[in-house]
C-alpha cells in the first residue's frame, strides 16, 4: 500500500475519535461500582458508620479519595503527549503528608504503651489483601480506557493508574475497616496503595504501549 | 527548502479535520507527510533504505490518525505531531532491532522529502495489507488503493455504509497495533 493510498484510507475513516477523559471516567465509574457492590456484599460496611465521621477517622476515607483523584488527573495528562503535568506530581504528596501529620498528632495524644497496639491493629493481612483486590477491576478499566491515549512514559503512567485505582479502592475499603487509628491507616493503607501502584507500573509498559 | 504546503496553517487544518472536514484532513496529512518522511529518512535511510523508511513513515501516519484525539485544540499542533512521530520512529527502530535516540532538534532542521516515484514498487506492495484478515484487507485496498468511496465499497461488499465505516476503522486500528510488532 502506497503512502498516498494509506492517507486516502485514513481520510475515509470518519469514525469519531474517542474522548479520553470521558472514557476513563466511565470505565472508572463502572468498575468502582462493581467494587463497591462487592465491598457491601462480601466485606460488609462497618456497623458503626457514625464513628467514621470523626475528623481523624474521616481522613481514612478522604485522603485516599483525594489521592485517587489527583492520580487519575495525572494519568490522564500523561496520556496526552504534549500536556504538561503541572503541579500534579507534588499534589500526590498531599495525602501521604496529611496522613503523616495525623499519625504525628496521634503519637502526641496517645499513651506510648498504646502505639504499637494501634499501629499493628488486628487486620493488617486483610487490609493488604483487600485493597489490591478491590483495586483490580478499576485498574483494569482505567488501563483499557487509557490504551486509547498516547503516553510517552508508560511506566509512570501505569504507576499513576495504579495509584488512582489503589486510592479509590482504599477509600472503599475504609468504609468496611474499623481500624481507626491514623497509626494504622497511614502505614498499611499507604503500603497497600503502593503495592497496587507498583503493579500498575509493572503493567504499564505492556498495556499502554502504542 | 521550505516547500509551499509546509507553510500552511497546520493547526487550523487539523482543527477543521477534527470537526469533520475531510478535505482539510487530507491536506493536513499530505502537508505533514514530506516533513515526516524527511525525518525518517534522515535517521533510517542507511539501515532500512527508502522502502523501509516508507514503512516507518506509514506507521507514524497511522499513529497520528489513531491518536489525534490526544491533541488539545488549544495547543499548537507541531509539538504534538513531533512527539507522536518521535515516539513511533524510536518504536519502529527498536522493533527492527536498532536502538536510536532522536534528538528533538532533529525535528526543527529536517528537510522535507518528496516521495520517490514509487519507493515500494520493487517489493510486495500489499505486505502491509497481508497483516489483516482478507475481508479487512479487501476493504482497505478498495478504499485506499482503488479510491472507492464508502458507498461504493458498501455496494461492492454487500454491506451497509455504517458497517463499512466501522470495518474500516477497525482495520486501521488493527493495522496500528499489528505494525509495531511486525518486523521484516
Amino acid at each position: 500500500m502506497k503512502t498516498e493510498d494509506l492517507i486516502a484510507a485514513l481520510v475515509a475513516d470518519r469514525e469519531s475519535a474517542p474522548n479520553l477523559t470521558r472514557a476513563a471516567m466511565l470505565a472508572l465509574a463502572a468498575t468502582l461500582g462493581v467494587s463497591a457492590a462487592l465491598l457491601t456484599m462480601i466485606w460488609g460496611l462497618r456497623p458503626d458508620m457514625g464513628a467514621a465521621l470523626e475528623p481523624l477517622v474521616a481522613l481514612k476515607t478522604l485522603l485516599p479519595l483525594g489521592l485517587g483523584g489527583v492520580a487519575l488527573a495525572l494519568a490522564l495528562r500523561l496520556s496526552h503527549p504534549t500536556v504538561a503535568v503541572g503541579g500534579l506530581p507534588s499534589a500526590l504528596l498531599a495525602a501521604p503528608a496529611l496522613a503523616l501529620i495525623a499519625a504525628g498528632l496521634t503519637l502526641t495524644t496517645t499513651d506510648p504503651a498504646a502505639w504499637q497496639m494501634q499501629a499493628v491493629g488486628k487486620s493488617i493481612a486483610k487490609c493488604l489483601a483487600s485493597i489490591p483486590l478491590l483495586a483490580a477491576l478499576p485498574m483494569a478499566g482505567l488501563m483499557v480506557a487509557l490504551r486509547q491515549g498516547a503516553c510517552l512514559t508508560p511506566r509512570t503512567t501505569g504507576f499513576a493508574v495504579g495509584l488512582a485505582a489503589g486510592g479509590f479502592a482504599a477509600m472503599l475499603y475504609s468504609l468496611h475497616c474499623t481500624e481507626d487509628s491514623p497509626l494504622f491507616y497511614s502505614l498499611w493503607y499507604s503500603l497497600a496503595v503502593l503495592v497496587v501502584a507498583g503493579i500498575g507500573a509493572a503493567l504499564g509498559p505492556r498495556l499502554l504501549r502504542w | 527548502m521550505n516547500s509551499g504546503p509546509a507553510k500552511e496553517d497546520w493547526d487550523a487544518l487539523m482543527q477543521a479535520a477534527l470537526d469533520g472536514d475531510s478535505t482539510a484532513y487530507a491536506r493536513f496529512l499530505r502537508a505533514v507527510t514530506p516533513v515526516l518522511r524527511g525525518i525518517v529518512l534522515a535517521r533510517g535511510n542507511a539501515q532500512f533504505g527508502a522502502a523501509g523508511c516508507e514503512d516507518i513513515l506509514q506507521e507514524v501516519l497511522l499513529a497520528i490518525h489513531l491518536k489525534r484525539h490526544t491533541w488539545r485544540r488549544a495547543d499548537p499542533i507541531r509539538p504534538w505531531l513531533y512527539a507522536i512521530a518521535r515516539h513511533k520512529v524510536i518504536d519502529a527502530f527498536r522493533a527492527r532491532g536498532r536502538a536510536i535516540t532522536v534528538p528533538v532538534e532533529d525535528f526543527h532542521e529536517v528537510l522535507a522529502a518528496p516521495a520517490d516515484p514509487d519507493p515500494l514498487a520493487d517489493r510486495d506492495r500489499d505486505r502491509m495489507l497481508s497483516l489483516l484478515d482478507p475481508r479487512a484487507a479487501d476493504l482497505l485496498r478498495g478504499i485506499g488503493v482503488a479510491g472507492d468511496s464508502i458507498a461504493e465499497t458498501a455496494g461492492r461488499l454487500g454491506m451497509s455504509e455504517g458497517a463499512v465505516r466501522v470495518a474500516l476503522h477497525r482495520a486501521l486500528k488493527k493495522l496500528g497495533s499489528l505494525r509495531e510488532r511486525h518486523v521484516e
